[in-house]
């Protein structure tokens, strides 16, 4: 009896531990894969880690306006940044995207603001100015499906609600 | 519906169910061994042992949803595996080490709390160079020695480990410092030979710190700490900077550096000496480490199972600071190889994980501070464990989680704790890691 139990513990810690390893191991290249999978936030997550309003209705379909890089000099391209609320864009470290030693754009160089109509995209002043489509930003701008957003080095393209 | 289940904490909590099997599957084991009665309390045990970890996992569930699902699993099972074998060596010492996992999961709480935005550490990095330097200071002046090498400041009737501290501080300052000073030493003005060299000032606290690791070795006779200081710091200058030379130039001077130790001083040397043949003093210096190898050899592909391997004599421990430094030694003879090398790979998924959640992050402060703590840690553990099975000369440090001791417990809790922000932070963005 104790033989026996002493042999299925035994048996028992090795096989869970490999078990255990395998599991991370196997979500984990999983991950870098497929990122989404795990790095998306649901709607609760989200306003629990302070992302704001945008993502708060649960009911919503997921995958609300976003912008992706598509051209980068500071960022991999195809990071997704989801347009919760007001969100700061710029060099300076307090901004919610922070475009680290990209000299070409500002300290608070953009931000995005949601209105009813959809998102809306704020020069902040900025020396080398914000442009979408090529265009100069004057002060604020709506976002459309599809256009690129240029903000230093950075090229990213909008994405509205519901597009996917 | 299943997307909505597949959330970071949800994952987390089904490692937690593994790990917590596991935990029962040892104690069973143990207390087998001990009574030759199956008894139902090992469960409680393993039950109070796990308690901080649910605490721990709830507190994430609210605090930080979206921090990796990985790490505080994958230290559960370290510090379970650890626990285990404590236990099985002297139960009173594994009765503390729980309590210290406790006030562990404390630090790590309160670690969240102030800094679920890691780059308010940034502005904090002057101060974590200055109390790092402070610690070991106060190590090198008030420190008592135990095993040769002066470790431990006594106060009252604890007696704490400040490295295990300045550790995690050091990787603080290093990220601050270098995410400001790392475009300088990048893109150097001058060139020399067509290779780019930075000026002096930018380079002149990199060489202070090569010689505070050298001062280390010699006056403290720490060569483990020296040695994973200089690891992360070459590390971080490398992921900084993204130059093969510095981490070249790096270990040429710590060559050069270390000879010179080698030659002048006698500890340095008789070190290297027991290292080398530890057979030539079998009953004095070289008697751990000949013990460590016999027991690891002993343990065999499969181990001789918790409880059952040859670790005690009487009331003594085989090989001398089992609980402690050679704990990896005891867990290969009860575990064998299959044990041992398992434990590894849950070190090397720590570290992956670090690193992922470097790669993800994006801003340079949190990149820097991830790869640092991942390296420090994974550092740390290659560091004891090439000890132990004599790859490296040995030396004092602990296994991170595992090894027996309150700093270390709560000082890498604190890491863990970091690490988590860290991984929410990159975790905001959602990208290609």
């Amino acid at each position: 009896m104790v033989e026996q139990s002493l042999l299925i513990a035994r048996a028992a810690f090795v096989v869970l531990l490999y078990l255990f390893i395998w599991r991370v191991v196997r979500l984990s290249v999983r991950d870098v894969r497929a990122p989404q999978e795990s790095l998306v936030l649901s709607a609760a997550a989200a306003r629990a880690v302070g992302l704001g309003s945008a993502l708060a209705e649960p009911t919503r379909p997921r995958g609300g306006a976003s912008l992706s890089v598509v051209a980068s000099a500071v960022f991999p391209v195809g990071t997704r940044v989801l347009l919760d609320g007001d969100l700061l864009i710029g060099r300076a470290t307090d901004c919610d995207v922070v475009l680290e030693g990209d000299e070409t754009a500002s300290g608070h160089h953009a931000r995005t603001r949601r209105t009813a109509d959809g998102v809306v995209l704020v020069d902040l002043a900025s020396t080398n100015g914000t442009l979408v489509n090529g265009v100069r930003v004057d002060s604020e701008r709506l976002l459309a499906d599809g256009d690129t957003v240029r903000i230093g080095t950075t090229d990213l393209t909008f994405e509205a609600d519901g597009s996917r | 519906m299943i997307g909505r289940l597949r959330t970071p904490r949800n994952r987390e909590l089904v490692n937690l169910l593994l790990v917590a099997a596991i935990t029962v599957s040892g104690f069973l084991a143990v207390f087998v061994a001990r009574d030759n009665a199956v008894s139902t309390v090992s469960l409680t045990y393993a039950g109070l042992f796990l308690a901080p970890y649910a605490a721990a996992h709830l507190f994430l569930r609210v605090v930080l949803p979206a921090a990796d699902p990985y790490l505080l699993p994958c230290a559960a099972l370290l510090s379970a595996i650890g626990e285990i074998e404590i236990y099985r060596i002297d139960p009173v010492l594994a009765r503390t080490q729980s309590l210290w996992v406790g006030v562990g999961i404390v630090v790590l709480v309160v670690v969240v709390r102030l800094f679920d935005d890691p780059r308010r550490l940034e502005a904090l990095r002057y101060t974590a160079g200055v109390a790092a330097v402070l610690l070991l200071l106060a190590t090198v002046v008030l420190g008592t020695s135990v095993n040769g090498a002066r470790l431990w400041i006594r106060v009252g009737s604890f007696q704490i480990q400040p490295g295990e501290f300045a550790k995690v501080l050091l990787v603080v300052f290093m990220a601050g410092y270098l995410r400001v000073n790392g475009e300088v030493l990048t893109h150097p003005t001058r060139r020399v030979l067509r290779v780019g060299i930075p000026a002096l000032r930018h380079v002149v606290p990199l060489v202070a710190l090569w010689g505070a690791a050298l001062v280390l070795l010699v006056a403290v006779n720490d060569f483990g700490s020296s040695l994973l200081y200089y690891a992360v710091f070459l590390a971080m200058l490398y992921v900084a900077t993204g130059r093969p030379l510095y981490v070249g130039g790096g270990i040429a001077a710590a060559t050069v550096g270390g000879a010179a130790a080698v030659r002048g001083a006698a500890h340095v040397r008789e070190r290297i000496d027991t290292w080398i043949d530890p057979w030539r003093t079998a009953r004095g210096s070289g008697y751990q480490i000949i013990q460590s190898l016999y027991s690891i050899a002993d343990g065999g592909v499969f181990g001789s199972g918790f409880g059952r391997g040859f670790v005690l004599i009487g009331h003594d421990t085989v090989i001398p600071a089992a609980s402690t430094d050679f704990i990896y030694s005891v867990i290969a003879t009860e575990t064998g190889l299959a044990g041992a090398a398992g434990l590894l790979l849950v070190y090397l998924v720590v570290v992956f994980r670090g690193l992922k959640i470097a790669s993800v992050a994006d801003d340079t402060f949190t990149k820097l501070l991830a790869a640092g703590l991942a390296f420090a840690l994974g550092f740390q553990a290659f560091v004891i464990v090439a000890g132990v099975t004599k790859l490296l000369p040995l030396t004092g440090i602990t296994l991170p989680f595992v090894s027996y001791g309150g700093s270390s417990v709560v000082a890498n809790f604190g890491l863990l704790g970091l690490l988590l922000c860290a991984s929410a932070r990159a975790n905001r963005l959602e990208g290609r890691g």
